[in-house]
């Protein structure tokens, strides 16, 4: 058998490596399984081409201009810029951070492809070769041995495997590795524990902080904005308090609460953040949080300060420093209003990144204790705090697992327990808990929508999760049955509003989505009118 | 006394060994790196739904508690099935399985003749029917399996194009030159050595270190033991020693969980890390230390990424 892309094809000279087409990838359950269903794709405009790296399969998700290398100098120049900054990632000092789970990803794969049949997107895609999780990582370990092992230098392509390092390979790298979502499925099936997923981080990386290319929404307009103005979503402390007496107000005239929702509390024992987004796309999520803390008596606040009404920390998926640094400031305002834990609301990779992953890097009276919404939203619920009416939630519900808080903190059943207590109707989806599927927006992909990447993300990435949401509510598919995604993730919220536009899935299946406060505030007896607006 | 071919065995050996424990020490004295763990982690009492520490409160004043038990087994079953290449890649499992379960019956069966060795230096007679009964079986079926388990892992490293195409040089000869060896070994067993009377005979003038002495050799085992001796010094450089990488994996990334409490000496590591400069070069750093790059941003970009 051959394939129509190999590996060494990624340094050739060609105008597309692949192109995508609708009828090679994965089939949808009815009512999508019949052609003209879902919109066609489209080409890259021609603009595009010139202005950004459209080598790889005509999508872009570096949306920083390339100026292509003009001559072999300006060629070898960035030949020698990627290769300084492999040297780094396997350097003790610029990459302790990942330097032993890299180099045993790099070593010790066996290339037995164990992995290929976990990865949502080379599903997909319908196998396209450039997504099989071993593709980026083989041309990746082949460089370093080619380029920077003695091995290679002395035995070549006997021991390097065939590979040639020029602006094609660089470019379509640079892209390739944001054609993989960071949620490590195939390293839960590899035999070795080789870590493909964090081969890809671990490119962003050489790109982001060796030559300051990532893309913009994660980058400039991410953990830059963030750190300067105070959130990737750009709003402002201010801006802040007035979203704070809105929501307030918005409490008021749709439950008849007066709530004074706790800003910059000192002594709270809850420091709690929310990712910004929910300010601004779906404040009913901060409402639902402040109304059922407010209900169970939690002492808790929030933080108007720079940096500690945002939790995201996009940092995560492609720059360790970044990483910290908002780490940095997110404990830092927990210190100063003395609190006696950070809680992380609904926001997978805030959980994954403040809880797990920066937890080696605060140290003395930055390491105050951070944990997740989960436990707390179940005891509420388990101890009956709240007076609840399941039969307000009595309409089909599924649960997508956020790969973050789930496969990559072990935050399984908590969210389970509610739902099992409060929405007669749920149903898991097939696989779930730490095996499911990611949404299709992780690592970034949610919030990434220049050009045509969110084509690419519909199309592709969110396909495994659509499919996934439609077979487990087959049994209901017709559109006069509402019925609820629950997605505890602002990131996977954002990934499936896009999905159920892109695909109209509200109007041809009646699919809605929201979160998992949601839902509990649904169910709240003295709440008289829906919280949950499915129309 | 002792001749060319004993002194051999004994620095084969001594590389092998030498070679494998500097690479643990590699990896073992490799800064602290992040957390990065992977669920469902087994040795978590909630390991049978995935479940971590994270799904209770006040996670910082719990007493953690791990299942050693169950991470035990699920390492055994790695290791002595590859389970998840069972559930995952049953097609190539087929053969990879034979293969390494064979190698562990030919290391037990290596083993089996050190100790035989030792009985007989022992004097314990009564034991050698036991051991001469264990190294006939492991002996004969570690190496069948092997050599059936590399004749097919060899098709389809040549036969798969996704095998292939991933595949350097290295990785083919690999496994070539362990069925060489394999296949050099069938031979000797059973056109010169049924019983492995020679191969008893070999160990125990090792072990005594030339007291006993070493047996006539006929050139085809003579040929098979040079071979396997070469490839004892060449293993270790090479993903044939996986099994070095897979221990990290599993127990220093993708199961390792510890916490960082303050006064830890988790703590003590990453303060250290924290001292090292960031040698990066994008504009959004200054080149001081990550405690410092953290503290106080530097956050220039790009406007176009150029050559």
């Amino acid at each position: 058998m051959t394939k129509e892309v190999g590996i060494k094809d990624i340094s050739k000279p060609s105008k597309q490596l692949i192109k995508l087409r609708l009828e090679d990838l994965m089939k949808l359950p009815p009512p999508y399984d019949k052609p003209g269903e879902e919109p066609p794709l489209t080409e890259p405009k021609e603009e595009w081409r010139e202005r950004y790296i459209t080598e790889l399969d005509g999508y872009i998700a570096i949306d920083i201009p390339f100026d292509k290398p003009k001559n072999k100098d300006e060629e070898q120049r960035l030949v020698q810029r990627f290769l300084e900054g492999l040297k780094k990632l396997l350097d003790k000092e610029n990459n302790w951070t990942f330097l032993q789970p890299l180099l045993l990803s790099l070593e010790y794969c066996a290339k037995c492809q164990t992995c290929n049949e976990a990865c949502p997107i080379y599903l997909a895609s319908g196998r396209k070769e450039i997504y099989r999780p071993t593709y980026r990582s083989e041309v990746l370990r082949r460089i370093w041995k080619k380029y920077l092992t003695p091995a290679g230098k002395i035995f070549g392509k006997f021991v390097s495997g065939d590979i040639e390092l020029n602006w094609y390979t660089i470019a379509r790298l640079a892209e390739l590795a944001y054609r993989c979502t960071l949620c490590r499925r195939c390293t839960q099936v590899c035999p070795i524990g080789v870590d493909n997923g964090l081969i890809a981080h671990e490119i962003r990386k050489l790109f982001s902080q060796e030559m300051g290319v990532a893309p913009k929404p994660l980058h400039e307009l991410g953990t830059v904005q963030q750190l300067k103005v105070g959130s990737s979503t750009a709003l402002t402390p201010e801006g802040f308090k007035d979203i704070i007496e809105f929501i307030e107000d918005d409490i008021k005239e749709r439950t008849g609460k007066n709530i004074k929702i706790p800003v910059d509390e000192k002594g709270a024992d809850i420091l709690l953040i929310h990712n910004a987004g929910e300010y601004l796309s779906w404040p009913e999520n901060p409402a639902a949080f402040a109304i059922i803390f407010e209900e169970a008596g939690i002492s808790w606040t929030l933080s108007s300060e720079l940096v500690g009404y945002d939790a995201v920390n996009y940092g995560v998926w492609y720059d360790d420093v970044q990483l910290a640094r908002i780490a940095m400031k997110h404990v830092e305002v927990a210190r100063k209003l003395d609190v006696n834990r950070i809680v992380v609301g609904e926001c997978g990779h805030a959980h994954k990144a403040l809880c797990v992953v920066a937890d080696r890097i605060l140290v003395d009276e930055y390491n105050i204790p951070r944990e997740s919404c989960m436990p707390i939203l179940w005891d509420i619920v388990r101890k009956k705090k709240l007076n609840l009416d399941p039969e307000k939630n009595n309409f089909p519900v599924t649960l997508h697992d956020p790969c973050n808080m789930v496969r990559l903190m072990g935050i399984v059943e908590p969210q389970r327990k509610i739902l099992r207590e409060i929405c007669p109707q749920f149903r898991e989806m097939e696989p779930h808990g730490v095996y499911n599927y990611c949404c299709g927006g992780g690592s970034g992909f949610a919030i990434m929508t220049s050009m045509n990447f969110p084509e690419w993300r519909n199309k592709v990435a969110t396909r495994m999760k659509f499919k996934q949401i439609l077979t487990a509510f087959q049994d209901c598919i017709d559109p006069s049955i509402k019925k609820y995604v629950c997605a505890p993730c602002s990131n996977c919220k954002g990934a499936i509003r896009d999905m159920l536009d892109h695909y109209q899935a509200t109007m041809k299946c009646g699919i809605y989505y929201g979160g998992l406060v949601e839902l509990i505030v649904n169910a709240m007896v003295d709440i008289e009118e829906p919280f949950i607006e499915m129309f | 006394m002792l001749n060319a071919l004993q002194i051999s065995s004994y620095v084969s050996f001594a590389i092998f060994v030498i070679v494998v424990l500097w690479k643990f020490i590699k990896y073992a004295t490799m800064p602290i790196h992040l957390r990065w763990e992977l669920y469902p982690v087994p040795h978590e009492p909630e390991h049978e739904h995935g479940g971590s520490f994270f799904e209770y409160q006040n996670i910082w004043k719990l007493e953690r508690k791990h299942d050693k038990m169950n991470e035990l087994k699920e390492m055994l079953e790695e290791m002595l099935f590859i389970k998840r290449m069972f559930q995952n890649k049953r097609d190539l499992w087929v053969v990879s399985w034979p293969f390494h379960a064979g190698i562990y019956l030919i290391l037990v069966w290596m083993a089996l003749l050190f100790v035989r060795a030792l009985l007989v230096l022992a004097g314990v007679q009564s034991l050698l029917p036991i051991a001469d009964a264990l190294i006939m079986i492991t002996g004969a079926i570690g190496v069948i399996a092997a050599t059936l388990g590399c004749l097919g892992l060899l098709a389809k490293r040549v036969g798969s194009w996704e095998l292939r195409e991933y595949s350097a040089g290295v990785e083919v000869f690999n496994l070539l030159f362990a069925l060489v060896v394999l296949l050099t070994g069938l031979f000797a067993w059973i056109k010169f050595d049924p019983n492995f009377d020679i191969a008893k005979e070999y160990m125990l003038s090792l072990v005594s270190f030339g007291s006993y002495p070493m047996p006539p050799l006929p050139k085809p085992i003579l040929i098979h033991l040079i071979l396997l001796e070469l490839l004892f010094v060449y293993i270790p450089f090479t993903k044939l020693a996986h099994y070095i990488g897979k221990y990290y994996t599993f127990h220093k990334v993708l199961w390792e969980d510890e916490i960082n409490k303050p006064g830890s000496e988790v703590e003590k590591k990453v303060r250290r890390c924290l001292q090292f400069r960031v040698g990066w070069s994008a504009p959004h750093f200054a080149g001081r230390t990550w405690a410092e790059e953290a503290i106080n941003p530097k956050l220039d970009v790009i406007e176009r990424w150029k050559p």
